[in-house]
């Protein structure tokens, strides 16, 4: 009589034990998701003013040199606008996110541009 | 008779200090050194020794880890923990910095010039490989990153022919990377190593490339259906059991086709291919071996472009070694 008991405290006390631990989770997880997901906009939204603001800059330019710098900020402009901002579970999001950056860091090259912008943002991806 | 491989002179060229690679000009008159202790250094033979001709001393902050000469032979480039790759002009016996190259975020592990001399690697803890231009005025201008390694790049080498580069990692992998509309990407993942990836040669005709790892392997890997876009290798043989420690270095002579190897057990080791065997199972076997060639870690191993048995290596203790390799067949 008592092991049925104390079967069914441990049933409950699991069951219990496993809603709470699902509840925390749930605001655990949104918590690191909004946290994570402004982190990654902050960034994208300052590749993109940054890319923005220098093609105004270079557009009225005819030589070659500013020629090759807006070519160069079409891609990362282009990938940026095909972003799926609404879809949190677009898969390729860390890959395109790595080729925006890489991107980024040739055009920033190109004009002669220091890339430390930690000063705006604190990005570095998103670790697990 | 045995192959051998014997001393020919040894010397201390960057005092106190790792020298952290070798590289000999096109011609073979001159040797590359570099260190821990931020200078390049240019050697010169002297009838039947090696004598410094010029220290560059004042070109990075931190330790150069690479030399690359052009394929013309007056451009040095250097790589350094500091994150630039300075271009060093040569004039008569001395080099001038032309220009330096920033953008990588830390440690730029290697720098490789492509056989056609107008267009340069560079690799970085960062994880990504840099493809720079140079234009005919000695202007050199970034035309890509390429980020297809989730771990610091080691190495960075050009086939001798075609224009295709390949890179490898402490990520375990090996990349090979072609142009296609101005834009470098990566066209294959060569897994197989079970560590770090730290060096990479191909052979004379570039058919195939050698990878040598902290796993202790050497592997060499066949390019399967060439041509077109996308490139598909293949590892064709493993050479294990070999080694104590990890492989730091591999080079493939252009003109005997033997391989040799730098190994953190000290040692400095020759594999000669089996003629005999099928093209594409090849196999290797072992030569000749110098177990204690240097008192530390042997950082690189670099053939003679000339004259064939010529090797040079260099060591954690800061010395260089010069070796004649010959083989009895």
């Amino acid at each position: 009589m008592d092991s049925v008991i104390t079967q069914s405290f441990h049933v409950e006390g699991y069951r219990k034990g496993f809603d709470e631990g699902t509840r925390q989770g749930m605001i655990d997880g949104r918590k690191h998701r909004a946290s994570h997901g402004a982190k990654l906009s902050t960034e994208v939204s300052f590749d993109y003013g940054f890319g923005i603001t220098w093609k105004c800059l270079l557009q009225n330019n005819t030589d070659v040199k500013a020629r090759k710098r807006l070519k160069a900020l079409e891609s990362p402009l282009g990938l940026i606008l095909k972003f799926p901002h609404e879809e949190p579970q677009y898969e390729n999001l860390q890959e395109d996110m790595e080729k925006v950056r890489a991107k980024f860091r040739l055009v920033c090259s190109l004009l002669n541009v220091p890339t430390d912008f930690s000063d705006y943002v604190k990005s570095g991806g998103i670790s697990f | 008779m045995k192959d051998t491989l014997a001393l020919l002179q040894k010397f201390n060229a960057h005092p106190d200090s790792r020298c952290w690679y070798v590289a000999w000009n096109p011609k073979g008159t001159l040797l590359a050194s570099c260190g821990g202790d931020r200078a390049i250094r240019i050697w010169g033979r002297e009838g039947d020794s090696w004598e410094c001709k010029t220290v560059l001393q004042d070109g990075h902050q931190r330790a150069v880890r690479k030399v690359a000469w052009s394929p013309c032979g007056n451009y040095l480039a250097s790589a350094s923990f500091d994150a630039t790759t300075c271009i060093w002009k040569k004039k008569n016996d001395d080099f001038e910095c032309l220009t330096v190259l920033e953008g990588h975020e830390n440690e730029v592990k290697c720098v490789a010039w492509a056989p056609s001399g107008n267009l340069l690697a560079t690799c970085s803890r960062d994880k990504s490989v840099w493809i720079w231009e140079v234009d005919e005025e000695d202007e050199y201008e970034c035309v890509s990153v390429v980020n297809s390694h989730t771990q610091d790049v080691k190495h960075v080498v050009w086939h001798p022919t075609q224009e295709l580069l390949a890179s490898c990692s402490y990520d375990n992998n090996v990349c090979v990377y072609k142009e296609e509309d101005d834009d470098w990407e990566c066209r294959a993942i060569l897994e197989g190593h079970t560590s770090t990836v730290w060096g990479l040669t191909f052979d004379p005709s570039g058919q195939r490339l050698a990878s040598c790892s902290d796993d202790r392997t050497v592997k060499i890997w066949k390019e399967c259906q060439p041509g077109g876009t996308d490139t598909a290798w293949k590892c064709v043989c493993t050479l294990s059991g070999f080694h104590g420690r990890t492989v730091y270095d591999i080079a493939w002579c252009p003109l005997t086709g033997a391989l040799a190897t730098a190994c953190g057990d000290d040692g400095v080791r020759v594999f000669k291919e089996d003629e005999t065997a099928d093209p594409d199972q090849p196999v290797f076997s072992l030569s000749a071996h110098v177990p204690k060639a240097h008192s530390q870690d042997v950082n690189c191993i670099a053939w003679h472009p000339k004259e064939a048995g010529l090797l040079v290596s260099c060591s954690d203790n800061g010395e260089i070694a010069v070796w004649n390799y010959q083989s009895a067949v």
